[in-house]
């Protein structure tokens, strides 16, 4: 259930990688989760020596309906000045993963930096990193339920979610010339009554 | 053998086996710069292991991003990096303008603004990394030269954008509202000083021998290494290798403008320190050429009454005029389906965002590639073997700012 907050005004594509324009950011890989380490260890051995960054998706409607992100840089394993670094390449890999096992080899022993970025998923969107060594939740507390960043998980959490907003007294929605009540009434008659110069009921002194 | 109690509350003991003990420093250490926990397996003060916990500031900011409109987003991602707001709203727009295909349409003058304040917020930021660096180190008077020169370039950004720290000065399609006047004559008189005040800051710092004796040869980070843990930014080039998104990949007009990519090659703290110092001496140039170009006036945001608000004094005068305003005020506008990578070099490293939109009025997935993140995770690399007051240094050479570690 998408958040309350969040209508939707538009028709949305079901896979926007799809479908998108026309931009030379990165060369871009779409593979089977099976094939993932392969294509990793063989992009490694090409020269693309850094992992930039894991990311993942929720593409709640689409099956697959994860897709997990992996940014890589193609840098000189050498030291390199500005020059001899050139034009690196951006590779990047798109993996999907399906709801009903959502599991994917961990590439840990190939970048340690993967460490980080795979906890961080798999705390956010519950996708299991086999072989990671230690898979706990990150940014959450450890106790936590659920997975925040899934679409289907309410924008201000569950148990808040439920509860109505309170309504406010806000000048659009009262009727002009309807007095007003409550703790609105009660500050209005203390500032009217300080206008007038005279101390309210409970009011000590000017 | 009873443990004795520590004097520091922060240095808590876990557990004791032995010779070797358990501690948690942090999350409210002052020289974790944040709310970072580091639990510590010490063999009496040399550190074997360090394992960090993360996560004390998360917020949400990528879930919260997710369910406002795309003009709107932009208020909450500036909130990641807080000492370098500018640079998480350039990484951003850059990033939608690419969906939206108007680029190449964003006037010049525009671009060349974004460049100048990007810029001085390196400063800004490197200037508060020096200031509680030194705090660390117990250079106490580093921190009251080094913000001085950054309260300059905050007043400046309050004149441009209206606030100090989260201005969301830059928008998609341009910034918004051109230059006050005043601003050049507060800028030239920045740019004037600032090579004296950089000196007073070298004198200080560079050849001090505390200094010196603290940094140099502590938490070394070899240029592999360096790779392999996704370092970038200054903790990079630290290490010999030049990779600068400024360079490699210019945005905004960048290879416009001639500057150098400071490299050191001995990975160690020091280089780090000295890489910075440098840093802030090549973003005063750029800052300098930028000057120049801003005497002439000229556009400042893209002509598409679809993506820009209408200058407001219009919107009383013409109906056109007040439907684009409603219209961009109430439901924004709609982004072409497609993800892009789009990064830029913010003070720490390659900020990048990856960004799905699926042809709604809001961003469907604002990933950050943050650099602060794995910048710090590499702590887990540098720590063993090392002494525990080393550690100070070699998370303050790190700078990871917590907003965006845990965002």
């Amino acid at each position: 259930m998408p958040s309350s907050q969040a209508p939707s005004i538009a028709g949305t594509a079901l896979d926007p990688t799809a479908v998108r324009p026309e931009i030379a950011d990165a060369e871009i890989f779409r593979i089977e989760r099976g094939e993932l380490r392969s294509k990793l260890t063989a992009l490694r051995a090409e020269g693309c020596s850094m992992l930039l960054d894991i990311g993942a998706v929720d593409y709640l409607a689409r099956e697959p309906r994860f897709d997990v992100v992996y940014h890589l840089l193609a840098l000189p394993q050498k030291p390199a000045g500005v020059a001899e670094v050139g034009v690196p390449r951006r590779v990047r890999v798109l993996v999907g993963v399906p709801t009903q096992h959502p599991q994917l080899a961990s590439i840990v022993d190939l970048w340690p930096n993967a460490d980080w970025a795979e906890r961080e998923i798999y705390d956010l969107y519950g996708i299991v990193f086999e072989g990671h060594p230690s898979l706990r939740r990150i940014q959450m507390p450890h106790d936590w339920e659920g997975h925040p960043l899934r679409k289907d998980y309410p924008l201000r959490g569950p148990a808040r979610e439920a509860t109505p907003r309170p309504a406010f007294a806000l000048k659009s929605n009262v009727p002009a010339g309807a007095p007003p009540d409550g703790k609105v009434a009660a500050a209005l008659q203390k500032q009217i009554a300080r206008a007038r110069g005279q101390a309210g009921p409970g009011e000590k002194g000017p | 053998m009873s443990v004795a109690p520590l004097g520091v509350t922060a240095l808590d003991v876990v557990e004791v086996k032995g010779n070797s003990m358990t501690l948690s420093m942090g999350p409210q250490h002052p020289s974790t710069h944040g709310v970072l926990q580091v639990v510590l397996e010490v063999s009496g003060e040399i550190v074997e292991k360090a394992e960090m916990e993360i996560g004390y500031l998360h917020t949400g900011i990528e879930k919260s991003a997710e369910n406002l409109f795309w003009t709107q987003a932009g208020t909450v991602i500036e909130r990641m990096d807080y000492l370098s707001p500018l640079g998480n709203a350039m990484a951003y727009v850059l990033a939608v303008e690419q969906l939206l295909g108007v680029t190449d349409r964003i006037p010049e003058r525009a671009q060349s603004i974004r460049v100048l304040l990007c810029e001085l917020t390196r400063i800004a930021s490197h200037c508060v990394w020096l200031g509680t660096g030194g705090i660390d180190l117990g250079a106490i008077s580093t921190f009251f030269y080094a913000f001085d020169i950054r309260e300059d370039i905050l007043d400046l950004i309050e004149q441009s954008g209206g606030a100090r720290m989260h201005p969301n000065y830059l928008r998609i399609g341009g910034i918004n509202g051109d230059l006050p006047d005043g601003f050049l004559a507060r800028l030239d008189a920045l740019i004037e000083k600032f090579p004296s005040r950089m000196r007073e800051l070298r004198a200080l710092l560079q050849n001090n021998p505390i200094l010196r004796d603290r940094m140099i040869d502590v938490g070394i980070v070899g240029s592999k290494a360096a790779i392999e843990w996704g370092l970038t930014g200054p903790a990079l080039r630290a290490s010999g290798v030049g990779y600068d998104v400024r360079k490699a990949f210019p945005y905004s007009g960048y290879q416009k403008y001639s500057f150098d990519v400071p490299i050191r090659d001995d990975g160690d703290a020091y280089a780090r320190f000295l890489v910075r110092l440098d840093e802030m001496d090549e973003a005063m140039r750029i800052v300098s050429q930028v000057r120049k170009e801003l005497d002439l006036p000229g556009p400042i945001m893209i002509d598409d009454p679809k993506i820009a608000q209408p200058p407001k004094e219009t919107i009383a005068l013409s109906m056109e005029a007040l439907i684009h305003h409603f219209k961009i005020v109430s439901e924004s506008f709609r982004v072409p389906p497609g993800d892009v990578y789009q990064a830029i070099e913010s003070p720490r490293g390659e900020l990048g965002y990856y960004i799905v939109s699926n042809g709604d009025n809001r961003p469907y997935r604002v990933r950050t590639r943050p650099p602060s993140l794995y910048n710090l995770q590499s702590l887990k690399l540098l720590a063993p073997g090392n002494l525990i007051a080393d550690l100070v240094v070699m998370i303050g050479s790190l700078d990871p700012v917590f907003g965006e570690v845990d965002r």
